[in-house]
């Protein structure tokens, strides 16, 4: 569109392409999805809660006051925690599980439809699902049980130390079948001849894995891991259903203390809390996204 | 030689028989779910695989009288019906213009759109805008929320799509004497339909499978969602398993389906517009 005949191109595209068609779409994301963002930073520094009529600005003192709390320590910790332990399972299960459906296996379509599925189901069913086999006397502690451990069996959901990790496992069984369709489709997407010509060179399995598909493969690894760690930072169904925050506050994450304290009525110091995970999200992606938009020019 | 690639071939075999047995990870745990769901109390809190001594399908009449899962069904209908509705209706005819001008406007509209992709929404201003607004606890204002949260997603995958479509076909046809909305709708749309079809699927699953924008959002429970109606039926219930299993399996089971019929779409469209990016 640019150079010297521009002019009456440009003259089509104004017509051709009306601004108007933007703005139903534009205007529902604003209102619903930008503007309670942008209010937000606002309300973060008031005030407000169920109990007052008058709605006061108090600067950053609720933020002074998040810090301190004990509950939100522990939800920044747990969240942090919960993104990276499931991003790495995710990315791991994922890509094993794409290289080995990437082979010429008779039953591939079927075995990638069943590792997608729980893709496609609802939290409260898995997390239902989950909760009565992690019980007492549920199926996980049966089986331990059969096969001699009696001495391992646990309360899993119950317990503080293994809670948070049991909500994790759903996650991760939930989501690495995704992980494994993206890597598939990336690794699908590499040309066959460059194995091939490598073959010729001499180049080991090992080698052609670490030279020519983890390469190829960055622009997806970049993707699989936006999705997963921004999913697991602001994952709320989960633990809600599996743990509601239990025992004690022992698996309390962000999303779920922000729900917490919505419920109590204090919505300035909720809104702050929400800015905090809105401000990490957007810290995290645009350095992620940068990360792998370097190493992609490295390449 | 042949002796090799017969060896080969049995590795083969043995390699997919044991991915074959790894599918269990995932399908035990269903398979928990549906067996449970036609056994008796009894025998359901015993929690094992074993499948029911008798298949009680009455179970299910059970919990669609006594769990409220009609309404609920309608209500979820409704929801999902509203927000893939309008987040595709809007976002199409959007796209199509941020895919085809590059200007400084268009391109902040899409990087506008793009923060939604990973964003958290703001919860507590959204509950008191729709209150303000007055559609608190209404489907419109649960359907609005959706599909603004979903448009991003939409936006991207049908932008991304669109650039793929060459623009001398719409050229040709506003030489021919269209008007733009009419190139859009009879020209642009229907090239549109196998990324309508992702759209769709992936909105409608989002949409359905959500349970934290409805309870903020719904209060009274003849307008919740199926996974509020099962969660609190599971509160009533929760010594009867059987029960609450038949509960998961009837709020499981329209999006197996769906994903069944538009798995090729679902799959290539998540999966496109992540390599795309």
């Amino acid at each position: 569109m640019q150079g010297g005949n521009s002019k009456p191109r440009l003259n089509i595209e104004r017509h051709l392409f009306p601004y108007y068609l933007i703005m139903p779409a534009l205007l529902l994301y604003a209102l619903f999805f930008i503007l309670p963002i942008m209010s937000s930073f606002l309300l973060s520094c008031t005030d407000w809660n169920v109990y007052r009529k008058a709605i006061n600005f108090n600067g950053l003192s609720n933020f002074l006051v998040i810090f301190k709390n004990d509950q939100f320590q522990k939800a920044i910790a747990n969240t942090g925690k919960y993104a990276v332990v499931t991003t790495v399972f995710k990315l791991g299960l994922g890509l094993l599980l794409a290289l080995a459906l990437n082979r010429q296996l008779l039953t591939k379509s079927l075995i990638r439809t069943i590792f997608y599925m729980p893709a496609v189901i609802s939290y409260v069913v898995l997390g239902l699902v989950f909760s009565s086999i992690l019980k007492m006397d549920g199926l996980l502690n049966h089986f331990i049980h059969s096969i001699g451990f009696a001495s391992v069996e646990l309360d899993w959901l119950g317990n503080k130390f293994t809670a948070l990790y049991c909500v994790m496992a759903l996650d991760i069984w939930k989501w690495s079948g995704l992980c494994m369709a993206i890597f598939l489709a990336g690794l699908q997407s590499i040309p066959s001849d460059y194995y091939e010509a490598s073959r010729i060179d001499g180049a080991g399995v090992g080698q052609q894995f670490r030279n020519i598909t983890l390469p190829m493969l960055t622009p997806v690894l970049g993707i699989n891991f936006i999705l997963s760690f921004i999913g697991g930072i602001t994952s709320f169904d989960s633990v809600y259903i599996l743990t509601n925050n239990g025992p004690g506050f022992a698996s309390i994450v962000m999303s779920t203390l922000v729900f917490t304290y919505y419920t109590k009525g204090y919505y300035g110091v909720a809104s702050a809390m929400n800015l905090m995970l809105f401000i990490i999200v957007a810290f995290i992606s645009i350095f992620i996204a940068a990360y792998f938009r370097r190493k992609e020019v490295e390449l | 030689m042949s002796a090799e690639r017969t060896w080969r071939k049995i590795r083969l075999l043995c390699f997919e028989a044991m991915m074959l047995i790894l599918t269990l990870i995932v399908i035990i745990p269903l398979l928990v779910m549906v067996f449970g769901s036609f056994k008796n109390a009894q025998e359901a809190s015993l929690f094992n695989l074993k499948p029911p001594t008798k298949w009680l399908f009455s179970n299910y009449a059970y919990v669609f009288v006594h769990g409220k899962l009609g309404r609920a069904l309608i209500n979820s209908f409704i929801v999902a019906f509203g927000s893939v509705g309008i987040s595709i209706v809007a976002s199409a005819p959007c796209s199509y213009i941020l895919a085809r001008r590059h200007t400084r406007f268009t391109t902040s509209i899409y990087n506008l759109f793009l923060i939604g992709l990973f964003a958290p929404i703001a919860i507590v201003p959204t509950v008191f805008l729709l209150k303000y607004m007055g559609i608190l606890g209404d489907y419109w204002g649960l359907i609005l929320v959706f599909s603004a949260v979903r448009m991003s997603f939409c936006v991207f995958l049908f932008s991304g799509f669109i650039k793929s479509v060459p623009r001398e076909i719409d050229e040709a046809a506003y030489i021919d004497g269209a008007r733009p909305t009419r190139v859009f709708i009879s020209i642009i749309a229907p090239l549109l339909k196998p990324v309508m079809v992702t759209n769709l699927a992936i909105t409608t699953m989002s949409v359905w499978n959500d349970y934290m924008l409805p309870m903020y959002l719904l209060s009274s429970p003849s307008k919740w969602t199926m996974p509020l109606t099962i969660y609190s039926f599971f509160g009533q219930y929760f010594r009867d398993w059987n029960l609450v299993f038949a509960d998961l399996t009837i709020t499981a089971l329209p999006m197996i389906i769906l994903y069944l019929f538009a798995q090729k779409y679902i799959v290539a469209g998540m999966t496109v517009g992540a390599v795309k990016a």
